[in-house]
This record gives structure tokens, C-alpha cells and sequence, in this order.
């Protein structure tokens, strides 16, 4: 079904006919997404969702605002992303068009003073963070890492990550912004609503902080964020991260008297969660997360061999898990997780180390002695600081879902559920990777009260159909082990995926056991009156009858 | 490999948008974070590597078709410069984003799809061997009253390969003058094949030309053995690449291949090559993509992948990796820091994941305007670290660095690194 002429015509003159194309492997190139292949076994099968009718990239906010006139004008849906990686970047369905945010990468202001910078929509945490840094700040990284919009990780997806014990919740961090709302009309909010800077989201001018994120964002059905104001920390370390070795084992060496990256280990749950909690009501931390479980428990020392030493391969993969040195790290690094230590100065580094020492005493931890090595500490801090390998998330398998997901307070670690993960998992061993529990997550998140959490991973192979279809089976199989507990369903990616894409059972899940979800649906209602704005997990390809009332 | 021997790799891609930046370990700023031209001046999706991937499973599962409008476009205007390459495999540790982009070529031309502008090239390369336009005849023009062997008449242990652009290109031929003088000087057994030299093939192949690049590089291949040559030396990265990694890869190749500053590099140390004189000169060095991240040696290799733990991809036995690590990047400089005077600055994008000129894989000549602003983007990048002079060691680099300075004026001084050489001794 292709466009319209005059429908066409009309966004041409708007953009220009350099950015708008129907170029059939153009739109696949924006139809092709991770995770279709588990997707589309509900709808039309492959690895690509359906096509846009068009690509649009509008180079500024008036473009944005005179295409979403031109939607409500002629009853056309269209779709929105800033870097579009992931299923949700994907047109939900036919008959809709696709903006595609590249054009607007701008960083408008770092305002140093009152620690804040002002982005657009395609400027990436990688990029801000290299200017923040020269400055003596830093940005909040999603857990998607540094190649993602800083804009849509705010407002437009859960976007939490490692950093939050320290940074908090990237929802708390937004102050201003310029929305796009989805009538075409421009909304100005917080302090900029008034014409006063972008310094604060909640006035003089109009708040809508809760309206744009909610729960989990619009995932580009919620009109058009073009700008955002969001609060920055402080970074004590060089403008310029100091980069060596040969890639990809690339390290950083900063000053060891403010920069200390730590392993702490347990040897049971209940020990773990105390930990947390004490970290938590201690504040200590830069960054704490159980970060290198997402190569599954059972091969995140043999990984972190390989990924650390430039000369070796995955080929070594099984010869590295037949030795003494790595089977003992993996039993070491069992229930440990990567903590980040920084201190803005040399005395708040050696209290925060005190603190740490004194916790670890307490609740019967230790520091894996391997991370001391300064090729680990080296290669740690650079990860953790600069989120800019967390693609190796792909590396084992080239695909990954996600199913028993949880997040609570620190409790949850000592509940059992890593375990009831790691069983479900083993289960499909064989058709998915074996690699063990894959429950990676923050440690802590001021902003939230302390909330943790993780995601428990599931690597398949995109090329494999029966282990695309393990995958899903996974899904379904924790979804109903969490129904038995009274809990809504996990899978944050894939239940994301999955409802965005017209799965009608999943959104009614989430929408059955997420009450939030119903109220974003109804404040999309009332201001998306021509439900020109696309579906999303709250709200299907179609207005549905719930969500009218 | 075939394009249809890609499509497990085609159908993995987790379209991350690792490939349109460089590492984003070594991001130092909003200006110069990006890595791949192609995706940063035509803008949609399709124009990055991920988008191609995308673009070739589109049409392996016909989706697409090769003769659809604007497919020739998105292929082919594209240097193959391996940025995108290098920042993916950070992550993807066996993705071949640049393999993949190859065999589309391949296979887009094998259907008749080609950029129309190629028409009188090729006709020309067909009748004049070379990719410039210009008569065969001139070929060996460059090396008029150089004392030197001529290969097709006399055996020597080491053969200079000029390369298409520089011997064409007049402007360029103190480069190849210097390099013959260099190692003749240094006591080198050294020759040159002059008008017969054939092109390399190089450029060709990454245009999509298999057929050609192969009778290209038997044509060598034969010449240089006729001549006794052990060693193959060139100031041209599109050759060094096409020597060292194309020409092993398909054909039985037994020399020993070195870019000159390579050779240079062993000479200084060996003593051969003194500098009597200082170059008081801050200058800033581009690492020619064929040269560092693309200049990696081939390994001969067979094996298959496997999978173990249930789904992790393995190759056996283990399989050669290119990702840029050994590519030929300290050589060049190690010969620039010898030179008294000069002071070395670094571009943010250096090494393995440094910006391209511009003129790669057939651009210069197919989409002008294109590898024009590339080259632009350099020049700006080169004058934001307060350097008075780009250096570079490849022929098509310096042409297209010089062409966009004298376009827009700019006081950047460019030089290949023997003008700095020759200047110190």
C-alpha cells in the first residue's frame, strides 16, 4: 500500500526530496530489527516487521511539527525513533510512516554552572558524555550503552542502567523539554514552558514529567520529543578518557587515587542483598551493577578472558572453561557484582573504600583479587564508565531475549529467583546457549528508594528457528510462573517487542496486571483525538475498546 | 564465498548502529565521534553498513529486487573504508559487515547493476589497463632519467609498483621518483615494470570488478616471477591491500610484500637512511584506510563454524580475525618521529578507526561530490589539532586532500611522508 501522491507530495515539500524516500530496500533496511525473528512467528514470519510506507527525516522541530499536521490532516499514522535500535524502532504496522531522527544531533548547551546540557534527539550518550567530561560532568548511560539517544533513553523508554545508584533513574533527570505532542501542537514544559531556561521540569511553566515517561516511556507513540534538558553529575576524572591497548580489548588507566572498580562476592543470595542494601543506605558508588552476568554465570570469567586479551577468540571459549584458574573465577564470580568506586576526592575515595571493606566484613564478602590486575581494572573502568561494549551481549549467539525479569527491593536477590531463572533456563538448554543464570541489573537506584532488579537473558541464535522458538517458549513458560505468584509478566524487551507488534494476549497481560499502563492509555486518547501516533505496548496498532472508555 | 553463503551472518545482525560510529571507546567528541561517510552524507539507514546487511537479506529472500531503482545507489556509494568494520567487531567478535558489502557487489554486478558512470572506465581499464583515463603508453612517463631496471628486461629482488594514480598523476610523481631514488640509494636491488606495469586490481575488486581484479593479478603474478622478484614494494595503499590481502587470498602469491614506509622504517633503523636535516614542521598523519585497518596480512584458513554450549558460534579450527588490529599503523610514524623538526599531533580518529579520504573503492571517480565532502571532513578534522600540515602515505589520499584544500582555499599544507623524508636527507 503505498502513499498517496498528494499524501506524498505533501511531505516532500515538507522535508525536502532528499529526505523522504519509498526505495523498497531502503524501507526493508528500517523494517529489518533484532528480535523479529521471535516476533514475527505471531504475525507474518522472518526478520522483518512491516514496512513503512515512507521514511521521513525531518531536520528540525518545525519539520516535525508541520508532518505531524499533515498526519492529523490526512488521517495518516506515523512512527518515530531516534537511532532505532530494537523492535520498538519498527513500524507496528502497515500503512504507517516512519520519521527517522537523524538529522536533529545537535548538543544545543552544556550549561557547566547549573549541570545540565540541552540534546536533540539523535545525539548519543557516547557524544555528550565526551563533551560533559571536558567540562567535569557526566550523563546517565542507559544499560543499552553509549550508542543510544540520550533523549529517547529519558522519555521514552525505561532507560535505567548501571550508573543509577549515583545518577538515579534517567526519569529524574529530565527537566525541560519540547514535545511534539501528537495533535502537531508544540509543548514547552517546565521552566522552559515559560520562557526561563531549560533548568527545571517542574515550572514556573507546565509539567508534564510524569505525562511523557509514565511508566516506561511512548516507544515512539507519543508524539515527538525534538529537545531535552537533563540533569548532569559530577566527574572528577581527565576531560578525555585516557584509551590504550589493541582492540577490541581497549583499557582505560585513570588515577587510582579516585577511580577504583571492585568485584564484591558472596557466597550466598542473603549475603549479596544485605550487601546491597548496605551499599544503598551508605552512598557509596559511581556505578554498581551485576554487569558481567549477561554472559550467563557459568561463562562470564571465560568471556572476560577473551574479551580482555586482544589475541584470543570464542574458538577458546571451551578450552578456557576446561581450566582449573577459570572454573574457580566462575565459582568465585558466581554471586558477585561489578562495582565502581569514585571519588571526588582522594579522602571520599579512601572512605568510600573504608565503607565497602567494612560492608564486605559484615556480611561475610570478599573483592575478587583478579579485578586488581590493572589489565582488569583497566579494561573494567573503561566498560563501566563508558557503557561501549555492552554489545557483547550479541557476541555468543548474534541474538538475545529476555523472560524472568524482575525488579524490587534488594530482597528480590535472596528470594529464589535467580535460581527459578537459572532452572527455566537450563530447561531449554541446548536450543538456547547454556550458559547459566543471565540475571544482569543495577544494584541500586536512589531515585527509585533503593529499587534493583535484574534481566535474565536468553541467547539464541537468530538463524536457528527452533532456537528462536525456544525463546519465546522460555517467555511464555516465565510469564505463567510469574502468573502463579500473583506478578506481571517479565521480559521487559521481548514483552515490549511482542506487544508493540500486535501481539494482542501479551498487551492484555501487561495491561491486566500494570494499571499504569492503562492510564497512558488514556492520556493518549485524550491527546492523540485522530490516533495518528502509533501503537506501542499501551496502545495497539488500533484504539481499543478498553482504552475508550 | 557468495552473497547467498551470507545470509546467516545477514539474518544476525542486531542493526546496533555500532558500524556508523567509530569505537565508541575512543569517542572524544560530539564533532568527530562519527566513522562511517556513507551513512553521514546520504543519511538513511540503507547507506550503513547494517543497512546493506539488511539490504542484501531484502533481496536474497526477494524482497527486493537488484534492479530496483536506487539500489545501485546504496551499494555502491560507499568507500568499503572498514571503519564500520572495526566497530562492530569490538562487540561481534566473527561479523563481517565489510565481506558481506563485497559480495553484494559481486553480485550486483555479476546481474548487469552498476553505477552508469562506470561505463567509460571500464571500457577505458579494458583497452589502457588503468584507472585513469590516460593512455597506456604513458604509463612509465613518471620515471623518465631515473637510473633504475626495467623488470621487463632485467631480473631484480625487488619490484617497485607505482600504482594507477601515481603514475598518471604528474603532480604525484616526485612520490614514486623519491621512493626508487630511496632505496636505490640504500644500496636496494630494485626494478620497475614502467609502461607495462598493470594496474593492481585493488580498487577494482572493491568496486565489484572480480573478473577483472583476477586477470589483473596473474598478469602480476607472472611478470614479477619472470623478473626473479622476492620482494613487491608500493607507495600506494590500494595496492599494498590488493597485494597483501586480495592477491593470497585468491591466487598462489609467494612475495613478500612492503609499503615503502615499511622499508623506510627498516632502513632508518638499519642505519641506511640518515637525515641530515631538520623539517621544523607540526604535522598530523592520515592512516590510509587499504594501508592500517584493511592492510591486514591474509591467513590462509579452512574450517567451519560450530556450536557449542548448546548455541554459541565458534569457527574451527581457529579462524584468522580482521578487525584492524594488525594493520600498518606505527611504521609510518615511527618514520615521521625520526625526521628532525617534525612534531606529531593526533586527529581524534587515528589508526583503525580513522576518517577516510574519500577516494576509496571507486568513489573519486563515481560520486565526486561525495568524496569530496569526505575528504572535507578530514581537512576539518586535521586543522582542529593546530597542525600545519596533513601527511599522508598513499597517492589517493594526498589527491583527494589536495583537490578539496585548493577547492576551498584552506592554508593545510598536504604532503605524502617521503616529501618529508627527502627534505630531511
Amino acid at each position: 500500500m503505498a502513499l498517496l501522491r498528494e499524501v506524498y507530495e505533501a511531505l516532500e515539500d515538507i522535508v525536502g526530496p532528499d529526505n523522504i524516500t519509498e526505495e523498497p530496500a531502503t524501507l526493508d533496511s528500517y523494517a529489518y530489527q533484532w528480535m523479529a525473528e521471535l516476533v514475527t512467528d505471531v504475525t507474518d514470519g522472518g526478520k522483518f516487521f512491516d514496512r513503512p510506507e515512507a521514511v521521513l527525516m525531518p531536520g528540525s522541530t518545525e519539520d516535525v511539527q508541520a508532518i505531524v499536521k499533515a498526519c492529523n490532516r490526512y488521517k495518516l499514522k506515523f512512527h518515530v525513533f531516534s537511532t532505532g535500535w530494537g523492535p520498538w524502532a519498527a513500524s507496528p504496522s502497515e500503512g504507517q510512516i516512519l520519521l527517522d531522527l537523524r538529522r536533529m544531533d545537535r548538543i544545543l548547551e552544556i550549561d557547566e554552572q547549573n549541570m545540565f546540557a540541552v540534546v536533540e534527539p539523535y545525539v548519543v550518550a557516547g557524544q555528550l558524555q565526551a563533551e560533559a567530561m571536558k567540562v567535569g560532568l557526566n550523563n546517565h548511560i542507559s544499560g543499552a550503552g553509549a550508542g543510544t539517544s540520550v533523549l529517547a533513553n529519558a522519555c521514552c523508554f525505561q532507560g535505567g542502567g548501571p550508573d543509577v545508584i549515583y545518577f538515579s533513574s534517567p526519569q529524574d533527570s529530565i527537566l525541560s523539554i519540547e514535545w511534539v505532542m501528537p495533535t502537531g501542537e508544540i509543548l514547552r514544559t517546565g521552566s522552559k514552558g515559560s520562557d526561563l531556561g531549560w533548568f527545571c521540569a517542574e515550572g514556573p511553566g507546565p509539567s508534564t514529567q510524569g505525562v511523557i515517561r509514565g511508566a516506561l516511556g511512548g516507544a515512539g507513540g507519543w508524539g515527538v520529543v525534538t529537545k531535552i534538558a537533563m540533569r548532569l553529575v559530577h566527574w572528577p576524572g581527565p576531560a578525555q578518557m585516557p584509551i590504550e591497548g589493541t582492540v577490541p580489548s581497549y583499557k582505560a588507566q585513570l588515577p587510582e587515587d579516585l577511580f577504583r572498580a571492585k568485584f564484591p562476592a558472596f557466597s550466598s543470595w542473603q549475603d549479596f542483598a544485605d550487601a546491597v542494601y548496605r551499599i544503598y543506605d551508605s552512598e557509596i558508588g559511581y556505578i554498581a551493577h551485576r554487569q558481567f552476568v549477561m554472559w550467563g554465570d557459568e561463562l562470564q570469567a571465560a568471556f572476560l578472558n577473551i574479551v580482555t586479551d586482544s589475541t584470543k577468540q570464542l574458538c577458546d571459549l571451551q578450552e578456557l572453561l576446561e581450566t582449573q584458574d577459570i572454573q574457580q573465577l566462575t565459582e568465585e564470580m558466581q554471586r558477585s557484582f561489578q562495582l565502581i568506586l569514585v571519588g571526588m576526592t582522594q579522602r571520599d575515595l579512601e572512605y568510600q573504600k573504608k565503607v565497602l571493606d567494612h560492608i564486605l566484613s559484615e556480611t561475610g564478602g570478599w573483592n575478587i583479587a583478579l579485578v586488581d590486575e590493572p589489565a582488569i581494572q583497566g579494561y573494567v573502568l573503561l566498560f563501566m564508565i563508558k557503557l561501549c561494549f555492552k554489545n557483547l551481549n550479541f557476541t555468543a549467539t548474534g541474538g538475545f531475549s529476555d523472560t524472568y525479569n524482575s525488579v524490587a527491593s534488594p530482597d528480590v536477590w535472596a528470594s529464589g529467583e535467580i535460581e527459578a531463572g537459572k532452572k527455566l533456563l537450563k530447561k531449554y538448554a541446548g536450543r538456547i546457549a547454556d550458559a547459566g543464570d543471565q540475571a544482569m541489573g543495577p544494584i541500586g537506584g536512589q531515585g527509585g528508594g533503593g529499587v534493583t532488579g535484574w534481566e535474565d537473558f536468553v541467547f539464541y541464535d537468530p538463524y536457528d528457528p527452533d532456537s528462536a522458538k525456544a525463546a519465546m517458549e522460555i517467555s511464555d513458560e516465565g510469564d505463567k510462573l510469574k502468573a502463579e505468584q500473583g506478578r506481571p509478566p517479565g521480559g521487559m524487551l521481548l514483552g515490549l517487542a511482542r506487544s508493540t507488534h500486535a501481539d494482542e494476549e501479551v498487551r492484555a497481560k501487561k495491561l491486566s496486571k500494570s494499571p499504569e499502563y492503562h492510564w497512558q492509555r488514556k492520556l493518549k486518547e485524550a491527546l492523540d483525538p485522530n490516533g495518528v501516533g502509533s501503537g506501542n505496548y499501551f496502545w495497539g496498532a488500533e484504539p481499543s475498546k478498553e482504552g475508550k472508555k | 564465498m557468495a552473497l547467498e553463503d551470507f545470509r546467516a551472518t545477514v539474518t544476525r545482525c542486531s542493526r546496533c548502529s555500532y558500524c556508523k560510529w567509530i569505537p565508541f571507546a575512543h569517542v572524544k567528541s560530539w564533532r568527530f565521534a562519527k566513522g562511517c561517510p556513507s551513512i553521514e552524507y546520504n543519511k538513511f539507514q540503507s547507506y550503513s553498513a547494517s543497512g546493506r546487511l539488511c539490504a542484501s537479506l531484502s533481496l536474497l529472500e526477494e524482497r527486493s529486487s537488484y534492479f530496483d531503482e536506487g539500489l545501485v545507489d546504496i551499494v555502491f556509494k560507499c568507500m568499503l573504508d572498514g571503519c564500520c568494520d572495526v566497530a562492530c567487531k569490538v562487540n561481534r567478535y566473527d561479523f563481517e559487515p565489510v565481506e558481506v558489502m563485497r559480495q553484494l557487489r559481486f553480485k550486483m554486478i555479476d546481474n548487469g547493476c552498476f553505477p552508469p558512470q562506470d561505463m567509460p572506465l571500464i571500457d577505458h581499464l579494458r583497452k589502457e589497463d588503468n584507472m585513469m583515463m590516460e593512455p597506456k603508453a604513458d604509463r612509465g612517463k613518471w620515471a623518465e632519467g631515473l637510473d633504475v631496471k626495467d623488470l621487463t628486461q632485467e631480473k631484480a629482488e625487488v619490484a617497485f609498483h607505482v600504482g594507477c594514480r601515481a603514475s598518471f598523476d604528474e603532480e604525484l610523481w616526485r612520490i614514486p621518483r623519491t621512493a626508487v631514488t630511496l632505496l636505490r640509494n640504500a644500496g636496494i636491488d630494485v626494478g620497475i615494470m614502467g609502461r607495462d606495469e598493470n594496474c593492481c586490481g585493488g580498487r577494482l575488486c572493491d568496486m565489484g570488478y572480480r573478473g577483472e581484479f583476477l586477470k589483473y593479478a596473474e598478469n602480476n603474478i607472472d611478470a614479477w616471477t619472470t623478473a626473479g622478484v622476492k620482494t613487491v614494494v608500493t607507495t600506494c595503499a590500494d595496492g599494498y591491500h590488493a597485494f597483501k590481502r586480495l592477491y593470497p587470498e585468491e591466487l598462489d602469491f609467494k612475495f613478500e610484500v612492503l609499503h615503502i614506509t615499511e622499508f623506510l622504517d627498516r632502513l632508518i633503523t638499519e642505519g641506511k637512511i640518515k637525515f641530515s636535516k631538520t623539517v621544523p614542521m607540526t604535522v598530523t598523519y592520515h592512516d590510509p584506510c587499504h594501508l592500517g585497518r584493511r592492510g591486514e596480512a591474509y591467513v590462509p584458513w579452512k574450517g567451519e563454524q560450530k556450536k557449542i554450549r548448546g548455541q554459541v558460534l565458534v569457527w574451527e579450527p581457529r579462524k584468522p580475525r580482521y578487525n584492524g588490529a594488525l594493520g600498518v599503523y606505527e611504521t609510518p610514524r615511527n618514520v615521521l618521529k625520526s625526521i628532525p623538526g617534525i612534531k606529531l599531533v593526533e586527529m581524534e580518529r587515528n589508526r583503525e578507526y580513522a576518517w577516510c579520504c574519500g577516494a576509496g573503492a571507486g568513489v573519486r571517480e563515481r560520486y565526486p561530490e561525495f568524496s569530496s565532502w569526505t575528504a572535507g571532513e578530514r581537512i576539518e578534522e586535521a586543522v582542529a589539532t593546530g597542525a600545519e600540515a596533513i601527511v599522508s602515505a598513499c597517492p589517493w589520499c594526498e589527491r583527494n586532500f589536495t583537490d578539496i584544500v585548493n577547492e576551498r582555499s584552506e592554508s593545510m599544507k598536504v604532503y605524502d611522508i617521503l616529501d618529508l623524508v627527502r627534505e630531511a636527507i
